[in-house]
């Protein structure tokens, strides 16, 4: 193929290029080795846009910095990608930092960056959670916040609406003077060859390499690993500012912050490593991370960690700076080489830069003075929408509608219309990066399945193809039908209750038996009976119905007593919020979204939570390791196998014995895989004995008991896992590892109530249980006319005292109905 | 031997001892644990739930045993499992597949699909 200008690299600053680039009569590819953008630095890094008060004066950083800074309000209205100019702040821990500010200050003169110094007092003052040992801090009101992801896809977008073309998996191995003249010849690893006048290397921690093939000016890049944790939106608001520490010579050290999306960015570490394609997080990096941020928030909370991850910078170690423009022996041969930090800062502004001088040296006149294309397709967030704009796109179309990702509130239109789009998702990654599915509290733990289904319903592949790799899937669109609706409006109720599992059905029909009239039950799931419809094992309903039923047998019991008794249950319908009543008036307004009936608010006399819980995923447990596919939840794995038909592995570690673990591992050695061996970090397991004997030790599976997972290998899926033996204070032991090769990794280290609404509605909630506090005698919570069944109050072991405590919750709340104070 | 009984979530860690035809249990809570682990040493039995393919559908059908089956028989009563395919309509208790594997015993749907 041939075209004017090659960017290799789709990261934040070859997105950036292509954008710019866009606007001028220029034919332009983009070739990216990964199979998305943004696969490299651009998706993994501290988000920061950073003020430039410490990149060295007169040094590119500083240069593109301070321009790149001032671009941000523009570039993220434009390409509507959330930023906040939050400010920063770099603490001093005593006299000697407090001398260190000093020099930042000179600097930040130098840079033309406004910076003040403020006291400790001050400080305390803004910012009420930062340590009492922080003594001054640097403030500099122009530092903000990004989503460095959405930048770059929304870049890539944008170029693409604007006629770039996008190359995926195609690794760049060859670039060769074309013969007879001055254009270049590129070739890839698969065979694809470009023909161009201009190559733009935006190759990331790559870039050197590329260079040194054309150019007899060697450059080296390390790849110095950054790893970090981030914590659940519960921590929004712990910090205003962008909490920084005196920077070190490896870079600006271990920094806490808010994110645009609500959660705390903790991180990173700054190792130089050999390997460049080494993204794993390590034991060691993740308790420096730990140590480094309890220096900045003392009172870290761990228990509110949703996951971990690293990012590879592309530090240049002969120069050192960012290396821009044409490579001085190779013309038409253009390099941004080591763009590390503050590289998503400068990405906008050295993509104007370098868009200009490619223009200049090809002769290209502009044809677009703006960079906004009519018809750039941009898919709506529903989380953001308004409530009338939202009721309104549901009825243009239900499948915004219909919620996916419980957590992050993602609905089947946005993951549509992200695999849809020019430059669209093609596999779980990059819907994830794109809607947030999958990136809130759970892990994907729930949407996984629902996703795999929905990309390969677009894609036109099997679901199964998702889970194999993190890598592409071919794209080939088929259209989705979109079907009618009705509009939404709101209709008053006696009780209504949230969740149709075993506690929300046996609450739905006490609450009928006490009198109730209109009781209405709103389930997110396609069908009642909540998660025993995948728990098809046995040992169910003993004190219930004095037999032993499995889990959808158990449910069905459930669903016929509610039909008998005239509960009205609505599935597909997710709750998006409840309000109590206000000013002394009694009940609740329950705000809940489908397909068919839109955005609808029911105004409920008394209402029932019965949400149940969720797992911890692998980001809650810290497990160190590469990110591979093959790592799931137990009850993800349940779900797979017993609802979707869909194998996930064929050797499998579980880590964890809860009883879903436990359950799972019979359940998987009878469809056929093997079992390898029962992690768990205790001195006993956490499941039931009568699991591990009937689960276990029938099948001769081995339990190892005070031992964790303490690496997990492989890259594109799970190869091994490293496992060590723990001591008494559950930290793995040097020289016990030992090693299992296998393809699954199944986590079952155990379950929290799900209480994302509970606290929405301002109901008190117990520390310890994580659920709400309840009366046990009445079930009732601190809002008055709100009670609560079931797992979301606290996990139980049996669901017969499930439905049990979830009765006492329904014959309250149909009593609250009717009037009695409770 | 020690034993723990598997009948309900309690698990009852039991002694038992095996004196010719003679099985004296200890540590049971209730008849069921001394039935049990005198099956244990006589003829062990378990109750296997597992899933059955249905006809043009990816999703499956959950099925039991109607009633616990030896042991020594999960992986015959498996296999039978793993070979059938069935078509909807399904209600819960309808018979799958009649005595499995030689068991005396049928696999019973135990959903509605």
């Amino acid at each position: 193929m041939k075209t004017d200008v090659i960017i290799i690299g789709a990261g934040v600053v070859g997105c950036s290029v292509a954008r710019s680039l866009s606007r001028y009569n220029l034919n332009v590819a983009v070739l990216e080795a990964g199979s998305d953008v943004a696969e490299g630095a651009s998706k993994a890094n501290s988000a920061i846009v950073h003020a430039g008060f410490d990149a060295k004066p007169g040094t590119n950083k500083a240069k593109f910095n301070v321009l790149g800074n001032r671009m941000f309000e523009d570039v993220c209205r434009e390409l509507k990608v959330p930023f906040r100019r939050n400010g920063s702040l770099v603490l001093a821990f005593g006299q000697e930092e407090e001398k260190a500010l000093q020099d930042l200050v000179a600097k930040a003169a130098a840079n033309g960056v406004p910076v003040e110094i403020i006291s400790q007092d001050e400080l305390r003052k803004r910012e009420p959670n930062v340590s009492p040992e922080a003594t001054a801090a640097l403030w500099a009101p122009t530092g903000g916040i990004c989503c460095p992801y959405e930048l770059t896809f929304r870049s890539a977008e944008n170029a693409a609406a604007n006629g770039v073309e996008f190359f995926f998996d195609a690794k760049v191995e060859k670039i060769e003077r074309a013969e007879g003249g001055c254009a270049w010849n590129v070739g890839c690893a698969d065979g694809r060859e470009f023909e161009a006048k201009a190559v733009v290397n935006c190759a990331g921690i790559h870039s050197d390499e590329l260079n040194n093939i054309v150019s007899a000016t060697k450059y080296a890049i390390e790849a110095r690993r950054g790893e970090y944790l981030m914590l659940d939106r519960d921590e929004d608001g712990t910090f205003a500012a962008t909490m920084f520490q005196v920077p070190s010579k490896m870079g600006k050290g271990i920094l806490v912050s808010p994110t645009v999306d609500g959660t705390v960015i903790v991180g990173p570490t700054a190792e130089d490593i050999p390997d460049k394609e080494d993204k794993a997080t390590t034991y060691a990096g993740l308790e420096k991370v730990k140590a480094g941020a309890r220096r900045t928030y003392p009172n870290l909370p761990l228990g509110k960690v949703i996951t971990e991850f690293s990012g590879l910078r592309a530090h240049e170690t002969t120069v050192g700076d960012f290396i821009l423009g044409e490579a001085p022996d190779a013309p038409f041969f253009f390099n941004a080489v080591g763009v590390e930090s503050p590289g998503l800062t400068s990405a906008p502004a050295i993509g104007e830069w370098m868009a200009e001088k490619v223009a200049e040296r090809l002769d290209a006149s502009k044809k677009n003075p703006a960079l906004i294309s009519k018809d750039v397709s941009w898919w709506p967030k529903t989380r953001e929408m308004k409530p009338e704009d939202l009721a309104e796109l549901v009825e243009r179309d239900p499948s915004f509608g219909r919620v996916i990702c419980r957590c992050e509130e993602v609905t089947e239109g946005e993951i549509r219309a992200a695999i849809r789009a020019r430059v669209g998702a093609r596999t779980l990654d990059g819907i994830k990066r794109r809607t947030r599915s999958g990136m809130g509290r759970c892990q994907g733990g729930f949407c996984t399945p629902r996703l795999i289904e929905i990309l390969g319903a677009e894609l036109g592949l099997p679901p199964e193809a998702f889970l194999k790799s993190r890598k592409t899937a071919p794209r080939e669109l088929v259209n989705a039908a979109a079907h009618g609706t009705h509009g939404g409006s709101s209709s008053e109720i006696d009780v209504v209750v949230i969740g149709a599992g075993p506690a929300g059905l046996a609450a739905a029909c006490a609450a009928k038996d006490a009198g109730a009239g209109d009781v209405l039950v709103l389930e997110r799931d396609d069908a009642p009976g909540g998660i025993l419809q995948q728990c098809i094992h046995n040992g169910f309903g003993l004190h219930r119905f004095s037999e032993e039923l499995t889990g959808p047998e158990y449910a069905q019991r459930y669903v016929d007593m509610a039909n008998e008794r005239g509960v009205r249950t609505v599935c597909g319908t997710m709750v998006l919020d409840i309000s109590p009543a206000k000013d002394g008036g009694r009940g609740a307004s329950v705000t809940a979204m489908s397909p068919r009936g839109g955005l609808k608010v029911y105004h409920a006399k008394a209402v029932v939570l019965a949400m149940g819980c969720r797992e911890r995923p692998r980001g809650a447990l810290m497990t160190p390791g590469t990110r591979p596919a093959g790592v799931y939840t137990a009850g993800t794995v349940q779900r797979l196998v017993n609802m979707d038909g869909i194998m996930p592995g064929k050797r499998v570690v579980i880590l964890g014995s809860g009883d879903i673990g436990l359950i799972m591992a019979r359940r998987l050695t009878f469809s056929g895989a093997k079992i390898l061996a029962c992690i768990e970090i205790m001195k006993k397991s956490s499941g039931l004995m009568r699991n591990v004997v009937q689960c276990l030790n029938d099948y001769d599976i081995p339990l190892l008991l005070s031992h964790t997972v303490t690496d997990v290998e492989g890259r594109e899926h799970v190869t091994g896992v490293k496992v060590s033996k723990v001591d008494e204070n559950l930290k793995p032991i040097p020289g016990t590892e030992m090693h299992f090769d296998c393809d699954t990794l199944v986590l079952s280290c155990g379950l929290i109530p799900e209480n994302e609404l509970t606290k929405k509605a301002g109901i008190e909630m117990d520390p310890k249980t994580r659920g709400p506090k309840v009366d046990p005698k009445t079930m009732a919570t601190s809002v008055p006319g709100i009670f609560a069944g079931g797992n979301v109050v606290r996990v139980y072991d049996l669901v017969d005292w499930v439905s049990r405590d979830s009765e006492i919750a329904g014959r309250n709340a149909a009593e609250y109905a009717k009037g009695v104070a409770i | 031997m020690k034993m723990i009984c598997i009948n309900c979530p309690k698990g009852c860690e039991m002694d038992v001892t095996v004196d010719g035809d003679n099985v004296a249990v200890v540590g049971n809570s209730c008849p069921k644990g001394e039935a049990y682990a005198k099956a244990e040493v006589t003829n062990p039995t378990r109750m296997v739930t597992g899933l059955v393919r249905v006809a043009g559908m990816r999703k499956p059908l959950p099925v039991k045993t109607k009633n616990p089956v030896p042991k020594s028989k999960i992986s015959d009563v498996l296999f039978v499992m793993h070979q059938a395919t069935v078509q909807l309509p399904i209600k819960i208790g309808d018979v799958i597949v009649p005595d499995a594997a030689g068991t005396g015993i049928d696999l019973v749907a135990t959903a509605n699909m």
